[in-house]
């Protein structure tokens, strides 16, 4: 999209699109604070002493409508076509460029969500919230001016998931807020929320009306999104070539993600599956009655978190990590880097068996002595790999009875054997994604347990 | 009352109208007989029942509104009954004072019996329904309740009987033992063979052509078979990447195990199936699917691909050129690579 445009070209094709981009986040905080305004939330931040005019009471509103200003501002920076003005500073972007590793990605979004869950009382505040979602959109509008990171995000492709961000926030930061109040209105000894408003409606006509609208607002939005936005066409399919990168639909990104670091076999088969069987399996394993039909995380902290984890950490993540920094060669790209398709990475990969043979006892692996029997040759295999083997098992048979004597000792008692046994090894199998993750990008370790004969890697 | 109620109800088929109508009939009628002794205006009062008693008496199914309003030629039944009855009082002044007689005995009526009056059309209904089983009813209950209540005679209709058939009408008879057929005569077995015959050919056309479709003319895949060139054409540490695109193969000439030999590596990768590219300047085949990467001989060192790109058969022909033969697989982790059909040493 960008391939041979100059500088000053490329310059005023952003410009053409951040001056209304800027203009609509103005009136985004125009409008908040005329709605604050009007609906009469004020509130002083501050009193500013005004020579003449005494202390002029800073509310809310202002602040907002001085932020409109400013957006309005650059607004006609953006529009005039002084965009190199707009841009991050190039050392601050190297910097993100070099801080977004694979590790660093992971870790951070993880090190994110336990900040946002030990401090949500404090995040779902309206100011911080819009503060942050203001952030969030300048931050956009400024990596924007950078041609790399243009050429990725306004691919019609990936459009989507930007607005997926996006949307995500806001709808993590709107159930939050609701399970936070309640949590507090719980403790107070009051309802929650949404048992205030318990009035039946019907679903004719209230419902249907309600969907009918939506029906046809996103179907306008989806025909005025089709015809900005054409969908991309690939070339002809070829058997002999592979676009490079290719890429899985969005919605799979997560677990094209996952392809990299288990066997096929495991990442392609039998994780989808248990995905599948242990989302069925909730129902069965919850035993916490509470939180029925309203927000709240204080009632039930260990659904939440593991929901939280599993989806906006497993899911979500790998997706915008699949989209938007995997590049050619199915390399990681910083978000400001070139798509270089020779991006040379030393990834050679490393066994654990040949981490034990080789380096540690400086000797060949153990091999069958040829012509042997079946038998003979698994039970060398077996010998080969003991080490990933024991690892492996003690990971799914010795940490379930470990957990359910200590950290999980309540929901031992309250579950029983089987259903206790059944959650533990689902949660120990989401946990083994991370943790092949780090191995795979911090040692460069493929697999713990390595049998090519037989297509049983792990 | 009760059984006037049955009585109704045994009329199988009786339309929502009548069966309220009939309902307040019963109950009204009911009231009056009730009332008839604290009657004092009998002059007034025994024009309905005289209508009721001279107008309806064999009719089981009351008419719609005779409880309350009669209709016009109730209304001449009645006036004629009073004329008949008492003479003096001239039509006309029945027909006048009949509205005013009604309404007294309605209210009469309806004050005494007040909880049975102002009944809802839904009570009413179920009260008619209620007698009669709903749903099916066994034999011996059928037979019951035939019994019980005789079905009244439907009246018969007499028809008359059809008039002999013209002369003309009557179609001469088939010719018996007639064993040779017209030209233009048809049965029925024969239209039937006939057309069976022609779908049961249509139908063998049909299969033909699908078979036929199963071999079409044109050989999308390339031989499995095929020749390269001769080896010199492979200069040492090149891999050729000519006879990818048709042939999915890349033929290079590299180092395995300390010995340099010319080899065909079949070009899909052995994590998913995806096409790897030769990078000429990493010197290494690489996945964009998954990112794995493979050396020059083959063997997977990056990403998730679980074991080396497979070898096909490859020998040196009589002519001097090279034989490529997909139809033979060697795999590496299985120790095959050693197989001197897999490749030729240089």
């Amino acid at each position: 999209m960008t391939h041979g445009l100059t500088d000053g070209q490329f310059f005023s094709m952003v410009a053409s699109f951040l001056g209304p981009y800027y203009l609509a986040l103005a009136l985004m905080n125009g409008l908040a604070a005329l709605y604050l305004w009007r609906s009469g939330q004020l509130k002083t931040w501050f009193s500013l002493p005004v020579p003449g005019l005494g202390k002029v009471a800073i509310t809310n509103s202002a602040g907002w409508l001085l932020l409109a200003t400013m957006f309005a501002i650059l607004g006609a920076i953006a529009g005039s076509g002084w965009v190199s003005m707009l841009a991050l500073p190039e050392g601050l972007r190297d910097a993100i460029n070099q801080g977004t590793g694979p590790v660093v990605y992971s870790l951070g979004t993880t090190a994110m969500l336990v900040l946002l869950y030990l401090f949500r009382s404090f995040f779902v505040k309206p100011v911080v919230a819009w503060t942050i979602w203001n952030l969030m959109w300048l931050f956009l509008g400024l990596s924007m001016t950078d041609s790399d990171f243009y050429e990725i995000v306004a691919k019609p492709d990936n459009v989507p998931i930007v607005m997926l961000v996006f949307l995500l926030a806001f709808f993590t930061w709107l159930g939050t807020a609701r399970a936070v109040e309640n949590d507090d209105r719980i403790a107070r000894g009051e309802p929650p929320l949404e048992k205030l408003d318990d009035e039946k409606v019907l679903v004719w006509p209230d419902l249907v009306y309600i969907e009918l609208i939506c029906m046809i607002a996103l179907m306008a939005f989806l025909i005025f999104w089709a015809i900005a936005l054409p969908a991309p066409l690939e070339e002809a399919a070829n058997q002999a070539k592979t676009p490079n990168p290719s890429k899985a639909p969005w919605y799979f990104l997560g677990l094209q993600e996952m392809l990299v670091y288990y066997d096929p076999w495991m990442a392609g088969v039998v994780l989808p599956s248990m995905i599948v069987a242990g989302l069925m399996a909730i129902p069965y394993l919850d035993f916490n009655k509470k939180g029925n039909g309203y927000y709240t995380i204080k009632e039930r902290p260990f659904s939440y978190t593991v929901f939280q984890f599993g989806f906006l950490e497993m899911w979500i993540t790998l997706i915008v990590l699949g989209t938007l920094l995997r590049g050619p060669n199915w390399n990681f790209f910083g978000p400001y880097e070139h798509w270089d398709a020779h991006k040379v990475e030393a990834l050679i990969n490393v066994y654990l068996s040949d981490l034990w043979w080789k380096d540690l006892l400086g000797m060949s692996p153990p091999v069958a002595a040829a012509g042997s029997s079946t038998l003979t040759q698994i039970g060398y295999i077996i010998y080969r790999e003991w080490l990933g083997i024991v690892l492996v098992l003690g990971y799914f048979i010795v940490l379930p009875p470990i957990m359910a004597l200590t950290v999980f000792r309540s929901f031992y008692q309250r579950m029983g054997f089987v259903r206790f046994m059944v959650m533990t090894n689902l949660l120990l199998f989401m946990a083994s994604l991370p943790i092949k993750m780090v191995l795979r990008w911090v040692f460069n370790l493929k697999y713990l347990i390595t049998i090519p004969e037989y297509f049983l890697n792990f | 009352m009760r059984s006037g109620k049955a009585d109704m109800a045994d009329k199988k088929k009786m339309s929502v109208a009548e069966m309220i109508a009939a309902a307040r009939k019963a109950d009204s009628g009911g009231g009056e007989a009730d009332d008839q002794p604290n009657k004092t205006d009998s002059s007034e009062a025994e024009a309905p029942a005289k209508v009721s008693q001279g107008s309806a008496p064999s009719k089981s199914v009351p008419k719609p509104g005779e409880a309350g309003r009669p209709s016009v030629a109730e209304m001449l039944a009645m006036a004629r009954g009073e004329k008949s009855g008492a003479e003096k009082a001239a039509p006309k002044k029945a027909a006048e004072k009949k509205p005013a007689a009604k309404k007294p005995a309605a209210a009469k009526a309806a004050t005494p019996s007040k909880p049975a009056e102002p009944r809802d059309t839904a009570s009413i209904l179920a009260a008619a329904r209620k007698p009669s089983k709903a749903g099916p009813m066994s034999k011996a209950e059928a037979a019951a309740k035939e019994k019980a209540n005789p079905k009244k005679e439907k009246p018969k209709i007499v028809v008359p009987p059809m008039p002999q058939k013209p002369a003309y009408a009557i179609a001469p008879p088939a010719p018996k033992n007639s064993s040779k057929k017209g030209a233009g005569e048809e049965t029925r077995r024969g239209f039937l063979a006939e057309g069976f015959t022609f779908l049961g050919a249509a139908l063998l056309l049909w299969t033909v052509a699908t078979v036929k479709f199963m071999f079409p003319n044109v050989l999308r895949e390339p031989p499995s078979k095929f020749k390269v060139g001769l080896p010199d054409e492979f200069p040492p540490g090149q891999v050729n990447t000519k006879y990818k695109a048709q042939f999915a193969v890349w033929i290079s000439n590299g180092e395995y195990n300390g010995q340099q030999q010319i080899y065909a590596l079949r070009s899909v990768c052995t994590h998913l199936g995806c096409t790897p590219n030769w990078l000429e300047a990493e010197q290494k085949f690489k996945c964009p699917c998954h990112g794995s990467g493979f050396y020059k001989d083959g063997v997977n060192f990056e990403g998730p691909a679980p074991r080396p790109l497979e070898r096909y058969a490859i020998r040196v022909a009589e002519d001097g050129q090279i034989e490529i033969d997909k139809n033979q697989l060697f795999f590496e982790e299985k120790g095959e690579w050693d197989n001197p059909s897999c490749f030729i040493p240089v």
